[in-house]
């Protein structure tokens, strides 16, 4: 299992602050697609991706327990 | 020297940080919210030199989180820049501040970038800093991204050959519309961005870059969150815009835009494809006698008829208001000024 954190809008989209997957030897790419699908958040391409504290690239393999937190840039200022 | 006392008592600036601090040019891109609390804690601290730089013009709805404006301020619908200058200089006269009313383009910002030593976001779109970036990147330039909507801010210090730079970190221009600030935004969260970024600016402009904050924060004070991320992994070595060989894309692209929707405001900015220099008095006099509702001050024409609303720029910008249609905002644009 890995852990997902929402940040920003992505928490009222998908309406829950954390989550937890089957995602271990999965890449971003591949576990934002299923976050999409599963907990219907429209907005994830753009979102940055951090693991464990720590932002990772799209083609990022995750491992078992690793905390995955999708943090969507937001513009106003 | 006294007005500063209480920071040259801080140790790692003392009267030589300020003294180097006194000799700095800060430019502030954009006097919302997050530009007027970096711009008047920068003016309270003794940077030397302030360029403050906005395209829009104060109303009533910016005064709950832009310190910088007041009521009388939002009545005469001035620009931004220009009360931001005023204001300043009541707060600081010690300090030279200069004020540009009007679009951050390339241009402008090549112009700027000449010598200035520190750019502060306080942007409210990304086409903008993605032009700071590349700014940033070909002058050598540092800058501090900040942005916020809702309880939730980020912010993160980019040092063109040290950090990764907003392009790694976003790889591509989040799409327009998406984190517009339509859910609204509370005043402190704008105040804990803008107090990292001056923080930061205040380590930069003082040479503390060894002090710098290496991760990308991001908070949110509503739900009690606090991120902080480390990004160097994402320095991008064929980054167009600070890699190996940078070709600073959107420095070329951006000069073909003309029109741009404004974030959350449901309203059009028109720009001509030169910059003009209106004869305002007279393009008033012209539209009341066309039956229109004319104000306005030095800088700008406010004109109302029936629901349109359209503020017109000293430089030929013009703001339409009550539409997100850019080929409408367009024609209306040309009906009234050819």
């Amino acid at each position: 299992m890995i852990r997902i954190l929402f940040f920003a809008h992505l928490r009222e989209e998908t309406g829950q602050s954390e989550a937890e997957i089957e995602g271990a030897g999965k890449t971003i790419k591949q576990i934002k697609k299923e976050v999409v699908e599963q907990f219907h958040a429209s907005r994830l391409d753009s979102a940055m991706t951090a693991v464990n504290e720590e932002f990772v690239p799209e083609d990022y393999r995750v491992k078992e327990g690793d905390v995955v937190a999708f943090i969507p840039p937001v513009s106003g200022g | 020297m006294e007005r500063y006392s209480r920071q040259i008592l801080f140790e790692p600036i003392g009267r030589e940080g300020q003294k180097k601090l006194s000799q700095k040019h800060v430019l502030i891109v954009g006097t919302g919210a997050l530009g007027s609390a970096t711009a008047e804690i920068l003016a309270r601290a003794g940077a030397g030199r302030m360029t403050v730089i906005d395209r829009d013009y104060v109303e009533e709805s910016n005064l709950q989180r832009q310190h910088l404006y007041s009521e009388e301020d939002a009545r005469m619908r001035w620009p931004k820049a220009a009360a931001a200058e005023k204001r300043l200089g009541e707060i600081n006269g010690l300090i030279d501040v200069n004020s540009i009313v009007g679009e951050a383009d390339a241009a402008l910002l090549e112009e700027l970038a000449q010598e200035v030593d520190l750019i502060l976001d306080g942007t409210d779109n990304f086409e903008t800093r993605f032009l700071i970036n590349d700014i940033s990147q070909k002058y050598r330039i540092p800058w501090i991204f900040g942005a916020c909507v809702g309880s939730f801010g980020m912010t993160y210090t980019i040092v063109p050959g040290k950090t990764p730079c907003l392009q790694c970190l976003l790889k591509q221009m989040p799409m327009q519309g998406l984190t517009c600030d339509t859910v609204g935004v509370i005043g402190p969260a704008v105040q804990m961005v803008a107090a990292y970024q001056a923080a930061e600016a205040l380590k930069i402009l003082t040479d503390h870059q060894e002090d710098l904050r290496p991760s990308f924060v991001s908070f949110d004070l509503w739900k009690n969150d606090h991120l902080e991320i480390k990004a160097g992994a994402l320095k991008d070595e064929s980054c167009l815009s600070c890699g190996a060989q940078p070709a600073y894309p959107f420095l070329s692209r951006e000069a073909r835009t003309k029109t741009t929707v404004l974030c959350g405001r449901d309203t059009v900015q028109v720009r001509p494809g030169k910059k003009r220099d209106m004869e305002l008095s007279a393009l008033a006099l012209q539209w009341r006698r066309a039956g229109w509702n004319v104000e306005g001050n030095p800088y700008l024409l406010s004109i109302e008829k029936e629901d349109l609303r359209i503020v017109l720029f000293q430089d030929g910008r013009a703001l339409i208001h009550g539409t997100k249609d850019e080929a409408m905002a367009k024609k209306i644009y040309q009906t009234l000024l050819g």
